[in-house]
């Protein structure tokens, strides 16, 4: 069998661009997955009683359903009831933020609920008003605890991204596609993306292990 | 916009053969990955450098590879490098397991590594062979501990058979997409596949926290 990497070469700009795509969608989607998990956190422990379920049922729902079929529905089905329509791109940082937010928000209420009530105590005993032991106590210790599992939220924005290549996010996955149907060269590209997620992937997973390792002491404190 | 919701209705029965492939996807895929998954843990811990070095080379490859990547990889570059025809479920079924199997690995390996290591020592203090001690003593106590970690694996596989659809295996992500395709009923076929989802993740997603809640470990 003979190898032949010219589509590769001759689409280089082609792929670096697809490149960058699945960088910047990863990267803004971890990011404001955090976001949005944190707010749906918050507003789960100190906001209004009767929001709970809600919140309950939204992260539930997303951790029942595949990300595909979300990212499948927002672009596809939501333009039809509201009538908007949106590019691939924001259809999938929407339907990734929406997805992933989910998790953040499991592991953000695990990280407030590891700092010991007597922390909250503590404060309450010096004077200090709820919202100031939240962001003044408890937010910095759980900040801590919390960022090797931010780190996994960002490696699995890192993987989902792949799957928007099923609603034509100009990625790496999706331009892998195009390239090897054209090139009729499917090994050598899909190879080639091969290297390239791992080259990605391997150092965040790395880092991740790593600060587990380091954080770990800090989470029984 | 005019909705037509009958569309489900008359299309139930492939909807429903969808679903029972997905079933059948996640079922057969896990009881393949729980073998896979304690031999790659047995080659990491075992005393031959060159087994515990592929084991860690296969792991560590496909939990940094997104699975789509190697679904589309066995689909397409597998039949040409290795010279075999597969059909569209063999090929699925060859991804999610290689996929599963690396994420099972991880999970033996580090329930059993959490069993301290006075525990086998003490049960070898005990006269116990080392098998004894591992079957008696350590793997009992580490199944509780890997019980929780498998539940979510077992949900995370559960959606992600959806990705299979990419290569044309008619579970019920492609079968709902393909009556959308022919229907032109976007809105109500997405919406019903959303639902089917829902209806058959949400009570694993409510079991698996369930078992976190019993099993889970407290540090």
């Amino acid at each position: 069998m003979e190898f032949d990497f010219s589509p590769i070469v001759d689409n280089w700009r082609f792929f670096a661009s697809g490149l960058g795509v699945t960088i910047a969608l990863s990267a803004i989607a971890a990011l404001t997955s955090i976001l949005l998990g944190l707010v749906i956190t918050l507003f789960r422990l100190y906001g209004p009683r009767w929001l709970r379920p809600f919140l309950v049922f939204y992260i539930d729902t997303m951790r029942s359903i595949p990300v595909l079929v979300v990212l499948v529905w927002i672009y596809f089905a939501f333009p039809l009831l509201a009538g908007v329509t949106f590019p691939p791109f924001w259809a999938a940082l929407v339907g990734l933020t929406l997805h992933i937010a989910a998790y953040a928000a499991e592991v953000i209420r695990a990280g407030i609920e590891s700092v010991r009530p007597g922390q909250t105590r503590a404060g309450l005993a010096l004077g200090m008003s709820r919202a100031q032991i939240l962001r003044k106590i408890i937010l910095p210790q759980a900040t801590i605890r919390m960022l090797p599992a931010f780190g996994s939220v960002l490696t699995i924005a890192i993987k989902d991204t792949a799957i928007a290549t099923v609603i034509a996010v100009p990625e790496i996955m999706h331009r892998s596609e195009i390239v090897a149907g054209q090139s009729y060269r499917p090994i050598e590209v899909f190879t080639v993306a091969m290297i390239a997620y791992f080259l990605i992937l391997f150092p965040v997973t790395r880092g991740v292990d790593r600060l587990y390792h380091r954080l770990a002491h800090l989470g029984r404190s | 916009m005019n909705l037509d919701w009958t569309v489900i209705w008359t299309s139930r029965d492939a909807l429903l053969e969808g679903a029972g492939m997905t079933v059948l996807l996640t079922v057969l895929t896990m009881l393949m990955a729980l073998p896979g998954g304690i031999l790659l843990a047995l080659m990491r811990l075992s005393n031959y450098r060159v087994l515990r070095g592929m084991s860690l080379a296969f792991v560590e490859l496909f939990r940094n590879l997104p699975l789509i990547l190697i679904i589309y990889w066995a689909f397409y570059v597998m039949p040409m490098a290795l010279h075999v025809q597969m059909s569209a479920f063999t090929t699925a079924l060859v991804a999610l397991v290689l996929n599963i199997s690396a994420y099972n690995a991880e999970t033996f390996r580090a329930g059993i590594n959490s069993i301290r290591k006075g525990q086998m020592e003490a049960a070898l203090a005990m006269g116990m062979s080392r098998r004894q001690a591992m079957f008696k003593v350590v793997i009992p106590q580490a199944a509780r501990r890997i019980l929780p970690v498998f539940a979510s694996t077992w949900v995370s596989l559960f959606k992600d058979t959806s990705l299979v659809s990419v290569i044309a295996v008619s579970e019920l992500a492609y079968t709902s997409m393909q009556i959308r395709a022919h229907t032109f009923r976007v809105l109500e076929m997405l919406t019903a596949m959303a639902v089917i989802y829902w209806m058959m993740g949400y009570p694993q997603a409510k079991l698996v926290d369930w078992i976190h809640r019993k099993y889970g470990v407290k540090e």
